[in-house]
């Protein structure tokens, strides 16, 4: 996006909002927030939570956008707004919540006929879906796809959203038109879309993901052959330990090396140690398993309505924070000494785990935006696959 | 695909047949419009090309940095030691990386360790330079309130933040200073070994310090078995501690996961530095004080009558050539520790009365003659408080704006002198060129006042402005007094060396490796006070610099591990 692009973004962005342009310049330009806009990228939701309680007038927020960073105006503070400025990025995601679900009905000019039969003219319902396609692995790669569903005569098109381009679009529909009927749901007309892109992914290159699994595949060959050599040099130490021990004074205690602290005494037959090396296992076994209530009461945590929806619940920003700010460790549970190094298993599992989740081959689709369009006219429907493969 | 798992976003059906059902509300078509277009922006089109540019167009990288964040990315597949010389900006690369992960939605929770003395400076510079809003822990909600936290190894490593660091699956691990997780047995290596991380860059600029252990030891945090056990490791690629064998075999395994650029490599221009010394002609005053001193430093060292040890002694003779201002404070001090009865005390009486009778100061006089005659930004560095204070009334004095810059200074409080001094000051006189972090490229005068006798003091101090970034030459005017102690040690420590010609980072090497950095200062004053006449001292500190300038010749026909590796 050069930063004619970025211009004009905004100054769309704006506009769509009916913004209030105090000053536009070449370089510049000067904008007095709406509410809207102030409460998406206006970063103060503190002032917004208090005006609204206390049911004030509210200073609009005036922000200078400027496009060229060595021309910044000097007698005002001003941003330098570029594709990687956070500002910018938050424009981003405001557009998306306010352009997510559209209606929109074709507008064609009446013909003549049309006009003098006053005979209503039939409108055709699509549901239009825009999709990113990711394909990931320890990389990413990201395809656009835009489908459209006609779900009055169920059938799938592609490129829908460029032939959407072409019409003339309005948000209300027309005098003396009228909608045909939905023969099938949204949830048919994703499973259409759904389809439709399994067998485009079935088309597409899929050498990147073979190659992924390779490399995840030597990976963990490497790490299988490591932890192998580890744990024999472990046992091979312990046993040369075991004998030291039996050879040494039998009442006492003997430290051992590593992650198993102490062990329960040095026993006199080999067996003992053997059992002793076997409670090991189910010591680390049960501080998993308190990690692993620790780490579900955090994800029960997390799992928290987030301050957007507390908030448009009605709720205080405060009364979230108390409910939802992260507790400070009370100094006496603070423990130093409770140190527990990973066991050779353990470890392996954790590096094993790492390797999936950088190499493992998976796609994702999501959706971007949708809507339906009732259409007068029918996009091209040539076979929706072979073209617009964009690679 | 076959056998690839497909997940389809399902989320949006309900929200649309809500809609539906109420008719309404709909959006905007034109918004709808610029969230594809925004999407079109974003959608990375390439497995391979590096995106993260076009976000950062204020930022120009080198090409070796541009090809490193590459290669990390392409070839190593995130998991790196980068392992620049010093003074090519590793912290460029793992910025460019970062981002690089961060705009592909490959990486959001980002840790990054580093000592504590560097928190704030990677906190700012990843904000200002790259747009990651990183910050810097100080409370513990933060490990999960925010996505990129930099923080202090040792912070980190103790509870309660343990707990909440081994329980985060962290995305990108980021370590700088690596080399400080040489020795596998430490509780930090411990430590990081435990840590949850999908991509991982350990930073260092020197990656073996001593043993090739070590460099085993960071590649094991990275990629555990990559180079085998540490015992096949030794038998396959280990001579002795420091040597390596099967040198080819090393550096294409080396190759795969450490990056190492070298000045040498070229493709960064560093600007050229220009040493000037400035000899000054003492008063006669000023040069009577300075031979009291002199002998009076002399008698007490040897005779010890006066109780001092000999480094306030060398002090007291290093700060009559700084300024008086600094001299008296000291030889005040040493009166009142004196017993009421020495005759300590009145010889004593007797500088501070030479001390009175000088009017003038020629070095300072110097120093703004100098000032006046750059008319630009200008950094003068001394050892001495006494003196920093004098020259900051001196200069206002005679017009000259300036504000004052010490170690001690709070991390804001530098923060804010160095802003003063970008926009409002001409001058900042600073004692001690510390203060790791300070970047202040747009000066590119320096004023060495007075001489710290440990080279890498004096190195520190340039480096504070000789650096990447530095857009212009750098001048540095040494000053120095003539006929004093001071002229020799300039000579012959900084002239004969070459110190100042040295490139960034050299004298870095020499000194750690040599390890002489106790010794010299500490040979340096038993020359000075032993030495018999001018001349046996002029003889002995020019053995001296040869000596070092020897070393020096040694370390570029030799260069040990890991340059060897890479040849």
């Amino acid at each position: 996006m050069n930063q004619q692009r970025v211009r004009k973004y905004v100054e769309q962005y704006l506009s769509a909002f009916s913004s209030h342009i105090m000053e536009t310049h070449p370089d510049f330009l000067t904008v007095k927030l709406p509410v809207e806009v102030d409460k998406d990228i206006g970063n103060r939701p503190f002032y917004w939570s208090w005006v609204e309680k206390m049911n004030l007038p509210y200073q609009p927020l005036v922000l200078t956008f400027c496009f060229d960073p060595d021309r910044m105006p000097d007698d005002r503070r001003a941003e330098h707004l570029h594709l990687g400025a956070a500002r910018l990025q938050q424009i981003f995601q405001s557009t998306r919540k306010h352009g997510s679900f559209v209606c929109m009905y074709e507008t064609l000019p009446q013909t003549r006929a049309q006009a003098s039969s006053r005979q209503s003219v039939p409108l055709v319902p699509w549901l239009g879906v825009n999709w990113k396609v990711s394909f990931i692995c320890d990389k990413k790669r990201d395809l656009i796809l835009h489908f459209g569903v006609n779900l009055h005569q169920p059938h799938i098109v592609r490129d829908f959203y460029p032939f959407l381009l072409q019409r003339q679009l309005a948000p209300s529909i027309p005098d003396y038109h009228y909608t045909l009927d939905r023969r099938i749901t949204i949830s048919q007309a994703f499973a259409m879309m759904e389809a439709e892109i399994r067998r485009i992914l079935a088309q597409e290159d899929q050498t990147w993901a073979a190659a992924a699994k390779q490399r995840l595949e030597e990976e963990l060959q490497i790490l299988e052959a490591y932890y192998r050599e580890l744990e024999e040099r472990q046992r091979r130490t312990a046993d040369d330990g075991n004998e030291a021990a039996n050879e040494a004074d039998k009442g006492g205690d003997e430290l051992q090396d590593g992650h198993s602290g102490k062990s329960t005494g040095s026993a006199s037959s080999a067996a003992d140690n053997v059992e002793s090396a076997a409670a090991e296992p189910n010591g680390s076994l049960n501080l998993l398993l308190e990690q692993e209530t620790e780490r579900q009461t955090t994800a029960i945590q997390a799992v928290s309505p987030s301050l957007e929806e507390h908030r448009s619940a009605g709720g205080r920003i405060l009364d979230f924070l108390r409910a939802n700010s992260f507790q400070e460790t009370p100094r006496e549970k603070i423990d130093q000494t409770e140190w527990v190094a990973s066991t050779p298993e353990e470890e392996k599992r954790r590096r094993m785990e790492e390797m999936r989740w950088q190499y493992e081959p998976r796609i994702s689709v999501q959706f971007i935006n949708g809507g339906l369009f009732y259409l007068q006219s029918a996009p091209p429907s040539a076979p929706p696959h072979g073209n617009g493969r964009k690679m | 695909m076959p056998n690839v798992p497909v997940s389809f976003d399902a989320d949006w059906m309900d929200l649309l047949n809500e809609r539906m059902k109420q008719d309404g509300p709909w959006d905007k078509w034109e918004l709808f419009q610029l969230t594809l277009e925004a999407e079109e922006a974003m959608a990375i089109r390439e497995f391979d090309q590096l995106q993260c540019l076009q976000y950062l167009p204020t930022l120009q990288p080198f090409p070796h940095q541009l090809q490193t964040a590459e290669r990390v990315l392409n070839e190593m597949r995130g998991r790196a030691i980068l392992a620049d010389e010093v003074g090519l900006g590793k912290t460029i690369e793992a910025g460019l990386i970062m981002k690089e992960y961060m705009i592909r939605g490959l990486a959001k929770k980002i840790l990054i360790l580093v000592p504590a003395s560097l928190v704030i400076q990677w906190t700012k510079e990843l904000n200002q330079k790259f747009g990651i809003p990183a910050v810097a822990q100080k409370k513990e909600y933060m490990w999960r309130q925010y996505d990129v936290v930099v923080a202090s190894i040792d912070t980190a490593k103790r509870d309660p933040h343990r707990r909440h660091v081994l329980d985060i699956d962290y995305d990108m691990l980021i370590i700088d200073e690596a080399h400080k997780l040489k020795n596998k047995k430490t509780r930090n290596y411990q430590f990081v070994k435990e840590i949850r991380k999908k991509y991982c860059l350990l930073l260092t600029a020197t990656p073996i310090q001593n043993e090739m252990d070590e460099l085993y030891n960071l590649i094991n945090l990275l990629k555990p078995g990559h180079l085998g056990h540490t015992s096949s490791f030794s038998t396959t690629y280990v001579e002795g501690k420091r040597q390596a064998k099967n040198n080819e075999q090393l550096k294409t395994e080396l190759d795969k996961v450490m990056i190492r650029n070298r000045r040498s490599d070229g493709g960064v221009h560093f600007t050229s530095r220009r040493v000037q010394s400035i000899p000054i002609e003492l008063s006669p005053e000023e040069a009577a004080l300075y031979q009291g001193v002199t002998r009076f430093v002399k008698e007490q060292y040897h005779t010890g009558s006066g109780g001092y040890n000999s480094l306030a002694l060398i002090t007291l003779q290093r700060e009559v050539c700084s300024s008086r201002e600094a001299a008296f404070l000291t030889l005040y001090n040493m009166h009142q520790r004196a017993a009421e009865d020495s005759p300590v005390r009145a010889e004593i009486m007797e500088l501070v009365e030479m001390i009175k009778k000088i009017e003038s100061h020629s070095k300072a006089a110097k120093a703004v003659e100098l000032i006046q005659q750059i008319n630009d930004k200008v950094i003068i560095f001394t050892e001495y408080r006494a003196t920093q204070n004098y020259l900051q009334k001196y200069l206002h004095d005679h017009g000259i704006t300036s504000v004052p810059f010490r170690g001690g200074f709070k991390r804001s409080k530098k923060d804010w002198m160095t802003e003063l001094f970008q926009n409002r000051a001409q001058v900042l006189i600073a004692t001690e060129a510390g203060g790791e972090g300070i970047n202040l490229q747009f000066c590119n005068q320096v004023i060495n006042y007075d001489m710290p006798w440990n080279p890498m003091r004096v190195e520190q101090r340039i480096g504070r402005v000789h650096r990447l970034g530095q857009q212009r030459d750098v001048h540095i005017y040494n000053l120095s007094t003539v006929g004093t102690i001071e002229e020799h040690i300039l000579q012959l420590l900084y002239e004969k060396i070459d110190l100042f010609e040295m490139v960034i980072g050299e004298l870095d090497d020499i000194v750690e490796r040599l390890n002489l950095k106790q010794s010299l200062e500490e040979n340096l004053i038993s020359i000075i006070m032993d030495s018999s006449s001018e001349k046996e001292m002029a003889l002995k500190l020019d053995n001296m610099g040869q000596a070092i300038r020897a070393m020096r010749l040694a370390r570029k026909t030799k260069e040990p591990l890991p340059e060897t590796a890479e040849q």
